[in-house]
């Protein structure tokens, strides 16, 4: 039997597609169905991702807050400002498109990431030398102000010796700084 | 120096090797699926540029190459030996590899993500193999900027890689949960605690010397050391069910089993042409039996090491050039009967 694509080549895959509950069956050869489909013949592992790929933005899709068509429209406003990835695209083909792509799409993203993963904060590694955004509001207090900081951390752990401590030496700061003023 | 395939190593009766895969990207470019090739080439060049630093750091010889310039044969027994993901080794783009001499950590550059570090070592050791990847992430930070946020952690070019960008698997043999048909209920059970289990090249193919991989599926919100722990302790579970099975099928036939494995050792010592599939179907029949001290050979031998070997791009590699089938199964044949050792 000769392939219902090109009719040229012998048909060795028997491809049955079930859209919409329409069953279309079609007899192919090895080209034209690993053109066509996710099928390659003598390559058993090279393929494995592609159907995990289709299933992931099935997934994606599924896991998006309003998947109404009327909503969904609100959401195609949302680009990428680095690389004009739309939120969508990035929902259809399961991928960011840079980096930045997180920052545009935070508003949504919480809960897609919530969907798949079961979170949407990492507690993992960070890396050496990585300052948070706290790490970064603390380098800009003043000596006595981050002392304030950990003041109040000792008495909520009820270190009373420690926060006795530190209450004299933000005294003694706050003198030496009206001093030389 | 030996690969981590040659070494005798813990579990490895169940347990053939321990692997960790840790997914980076650089802030300035846009991730892989999106990349322009001048840029593919840009960054290839950036990230091979760290490789002396990881020679003198790491304490283990690197070398880098463009995948391109590989030929099919190598590229395919580099992915039999996991040593390149098959997405890698198909991609037109330009793509690169940073690996160490012993096989043991291997760089994969602008795969699906610019950068994936891979640790792999013999047996159950999913410590050892985090330490080595992150030794190696750690080093390559210094001299790259990865994209990394506070709260998402490591960002990765498909969500189910965000947050760690950790990929931690297990291969594990398990043939007598697998003669016992148990394999389809122990996928369904593992699923429940964040695991997933699948064949090694392919989607549960029994033909392949009944070996699977066992992975963590989510990677943000728990630590490395939590996903680490998990992933332990579903693969201790696996490994107890599978010796106990082990016993369990011995006590009730063990003459018919040794029987078996003397067949599959006979085959294999002797067959003129093989298929890779008899010879993994074989292969692992002959180390279940070295496994439970049935059969016993006159020399150390790595059965997996074998396994990797019988394989087409391995094979052919071996030989030097690409051939036919044909002449691949007599050749096949031939290596195998050659360093298959004799019995005691």
């Amino acid at each position: 039997m000769l392939c219902d694509r090109c009719h040229k080549r012998t048909a060795k895959v028997l491809y049955t597609e079930i859209i919409n509950g329409i069953k279309n069956e079609q007899h192919l050869c090895e080209e034209c169905a690993a053109d066509y489909t996710s099928f390659q013949m003598d390559k058993p592992f090279f393929n494995t991702d592609i159907t995990l790929n289709n299933l992931l933005s099935t997934l994606l899709g599924a896991y998006t807050p309003n998947t109404t068509k009327k909503s969904g429209e609100g959401r195609q406003d949302i680009v990428c400002s680095n690389c004009h990835t739309t939120y969508e695209e990035f929902l259809q083909r399961g991928r960011f498109g840079c980096a930045e792509c997180y920052r545009s799409f935070h508003k949504e993203l919480g809960k897609t990431l919530r969907g798949i993963q079961g979170a949407e904060v990492h507690t993992g590694k960070r890396p050496k030398g990585f300052l948070t955004s706290t790490d970064r509001m603390v380098q800009g207090l003043s000596e006595a102000e981050r002392l304030a900081l950990e003041l109040q951390e000792a008495i909520e752990k009820e270190e009373f010796e420690e926060a006795a401590r530190l209450r004299d030496l933000i005294r003694q700061l706050k003198r030496e700084e009206a001093n030389n003023a | 120096m030996l690969k981590w395939y040659e070494e005798t190593v813990p579990d490895g009766d169940v347990v053939i090797s321990s692997r960790v895969r840790l997914a980076r990207n650089l802030e300035n470019y846009k991730f892989s699926p999106l990349l322009e090739e001048q840029d593919a080439k840009k960054l290839v060049e950036e990230v091979k540029s760290i490789t002396p630093i990881l020679s003198e750091q790491d304490n283990r010889k690197y070398y880098a190459c463009n995948i391109q310039s590989l030929s099919d044969i190598d590229k395919t027994a580099m992915v039999e030996r996991h040593i390149l993901s098959p997405l890698l080794a198909e991609k037109e783009q330009t793509t690169g590899l940073i690996l160490s001499e012993d096989e043991t950590v291997s760089i994969m550059i602008n795969e699906e993500d610019h950068i994936r570090i891979q640790a792999i070592v013999g047996g159950m050791n999913l410590e050892k193999a985090y330490e080595i990847a992150n030794r190696i992430d750690d080093i390559a930070y210094e001299k790259l900027k990865f994209a990394y946020d506070e709260k998402y952690g490591y960002m990765t070019s498909c969500p189910t890689n965000t947050g760690t960008g950790m990929r931690a698997s297990c291969m594990v043999f398990l043939p007598a949960l697998s003669a016992a048909r148990m394999i389809q209920k122990l996928f369904e059970e593992v699923g429940r605690y964040d695991v997933t289990i699948r064949g090694i090249y392919g989607e549960g193919t029994r033909s392949l010397g009944n070996i699977y991989q066992i992975s963590n599926q989510k990677t943000l919100g728990n630590s490395e050391q939590e996903i680490i722990e998990n992933l332990k302790r579903i693969v201790y579970q696996v490994m107890q069910q599978e010796r106990k099975r082990r016993e369990y099928m011995l006590s009730l036939n063990s003459d018919e089993i040794e029987d078996q494995v003397y067949r599959a050792y006979g085959i294999l010592k002797y067959a003129k042409q093989i298929t890779s599939e008899d010879a993994m179907m074989y292969l692992s029949q002959l180390k279940f039996g070295a496994d439970c001290g049935l059969i016993k050979f006159n020399r150390e031998f790595n059965i997996h090491k074998m396994m990797m070997g019988v394989q087409p791009g391995s094979l052919q590699w071996t030989l030097g050039k690409s051939v036919g089938s044909a002449i691949r199964d007599k050749a096949r044949a031939e290596y195998i009967s050659k360093e298959l050792p004799d019995l005691i």
